[in-house]
């Protein structure tokens, strides 16, 4: 972990030395009264901050004035008190404190504390993973996977929902990157395997256990100890085994096929699927309860066809190093108008298609050459994707969301033109103002 | 006593306990010499603890 600047408001000699023991790995500065602590903080100096409220006896929670001159100047401020009202922990968070712990548990609590803000701190500086591993312009899902990245560093188990070929497997990635977990990041389509071979992968096996177990070998469960187990296509494993596997998600303990001791794995659980969750719990295949395990967080990643501002920077992306290609302005408006079923897969598989082919200029006809068979409008947005944005985001912003996207159509589709707009759509001139208000178009004639 | 001093106390207790709880289990783990000055520290906060219930039994 990165050497920390830390700074420990603490008027108590014993705490104070728990404190220092914990943070030994750091450079650690103690106050024990306010006025030495705001003359330090001054400095500005400090990555991160704790923080006691009462400062010895007669005090009246000075240690709250130390956070706001703490967090004006950008620091991480943490209170480690045994003053928990709901009060005392209100006006901590209004005057700038990021976390409030009780008093008492400093062995767990402040190693923990340390790991999430040495990985949110990656997080935030990592904006150019939408230049490089997760290429996106999109500002939505930019938002979506931002957000994701803040629960990189806690265990709370991440579904990420989508299409085929949306980055799924790509996003699953950077989250464990951004985990600050020892272990293996560990991916396994579980569409791939039969019942059976599946639960050999995950659990492994003895040798001898089944015809053909020559060996003993460890299953991915294990193998992802500390790390992060990918399931990816959670949705087509059988009934039977989501219940062994919730099993072990919950014991972090299972049985490898064919032995009698458990094995213990601490690992996290990313899964993704292209199916609605809610659509195979009702109808019977999925088991509600390791839905239940395994979307903490939910991120739903749009397909290719929703974010054409995301073609040209892939496009860049697939070419780096390569022949760079030409787009005549024709093959770019059919390719922005294409639906592009298989997403960011398609998109480089043409990509190479038309990198290898003779010309660097790629016209019209070569673009419907090598995207012919699937042309057509752009899909609206499918039920089970409007479902789990409606999830995720609550009803009403998915309704806004579908008006918007009909507004935003029926608009390109009239040129532009409002009139035939509210003609075509039957709304009111009031509805189309306040919709594209809300899409962020200008509502001056553009 | 006021309702202000009885809360301060409380938490004055609650902070020396936890203090003493974390010490004990950092314990273990300290050279000899950090040994010797944690316990001259636990001992010290074990005597405050003293202090303080007489006082809230005084109260």
């Amino acid at each position: 972990m990165d050497k920390l600047n830390i700074f420990v408001l603490e008027d108590d000699k014993l705490a104070q030395k728990v404190m220092c023991a914990h943070l030994a790995a750091h450079c650690v500065d103690l106050a024990s009264d306010l006025k030495t602590a705001l003359k330090k903080l001054e400095t500005g100096k400090y990555d991160i901050g704790f923080f006691d409220l009462l400062l010895g006896p007669g005090d009246d929670y000075s240690g709250l004035k130390a956070i706001e001159a703490a967090a004006a100047r950008g620091i991480h401020c943490v209170v480690v008190s045994s003053s928990d009202s709901d009060e005392t922990i209100d006006r901590a968070y209004a005057l700038g404190a990021s976390d409030f712990y009780a008093k008492g548990n400093e062995e767990a609590n402040v190693g923990e504390i340390l790991r999430k803000f040495v990985q949110n701190r990656k997080a935030a500086a990592a904006t150019d993973i939408f230049a490089s591993a997760f290429i996106t312009c999109d500002p939505e899902t930019r938002a979506m996977a931002a957000e994701a990245l803040k629960y990189a560093p806690t265990e709370l188990p991440i579904l990420v929902l989508g299409p085929s070929g949306t980055g799924k497997t790509s996003l699953a990635k950077i989250l464990h990157e951004h985990s600050g977990r020892d272990g293996a990041f560990v991916s396994i389509n579980c569409s791939a395997y039969t019942e059976d071979l599946l639960e050999a992968e995950l659990f492994g096996y003895r040798k001898g256990a089944f015809t053909g177990a020559a060996e003993t070998r460890k299953g991915r469960l294990l193998e992802a100890h500390r790390g992060t187990l990918f399931l990816d296509e959670i949705g087509t494993m059988s009934l039977n085994m989501q219940m062994k596997l919730l099993k072990a998600i919950e014991e972090r303990s299972f049985y490898p096929l064919g032995s009698e001791r458990p094995e213990r794995s601490e690992f996290r659980i990313i899964s993704a699927t292209l199916e609605d969750p809610q659509a195979l719990i009702a109808s019977g295949r999925m088991r509600f309860d390791l839905f239940q395990r395994v979307h903490g967080y939910t991120i739903n990643l749009k397909p290719l066809s929703r974010r054409p501002c995301d073609l040209a920077p892939l496009l860049l992306h697939f070419t780096k190093g390569r022949r760079r290609l030409s787009f005549s302005p024709e093959a770019k408006e059919f390719m922005e108008s294409y639906a592009w079923p298989g997403n960011v897969r398609e998109l480089k598989k043409f990509t190479d298609l038309v990198s290898g082919g003779a010309a660097g200029r790629v016209d019209l006809e070569m673009a419907r050459k090598h995207l012919k068979g699937t042309e057509g409008p752009r899909p609206a947005a499918q039920d089970g994707e409007l479902y789990a944005y409606a999830l995720a985001h609550g009803l009403e912003a998915a309704l806004e969301k579908v008006s918007g996207d009909i507004v935003a159509r029926s608009l390109r589709e009239n040129g532009g033109k409002k009139t035939r707009t509210m003609t075509d759509l039957k709304i009111s001139t009031r509805l189309l103002y306040a919709t594209l208000k809300k899409l962020g178009l200008d509502t001056e004639g553009k | 006593m006021t309702g202000t001093d009885h809360s301060k106390l409380l938490h004055d207790l609650r902070s020396k306990c936890s203090s003493l709880k974390s010490a004990a289990e950092l314990y273990k783990d300290c050279s000899p010499a950090e040994k010797k000055e944690m316990l001259a520290l636990m001992n010290a906060a074990a005597a405050e603890i003293t202090r303080l219930l007489s006082s809230l039994a005084a109260a």
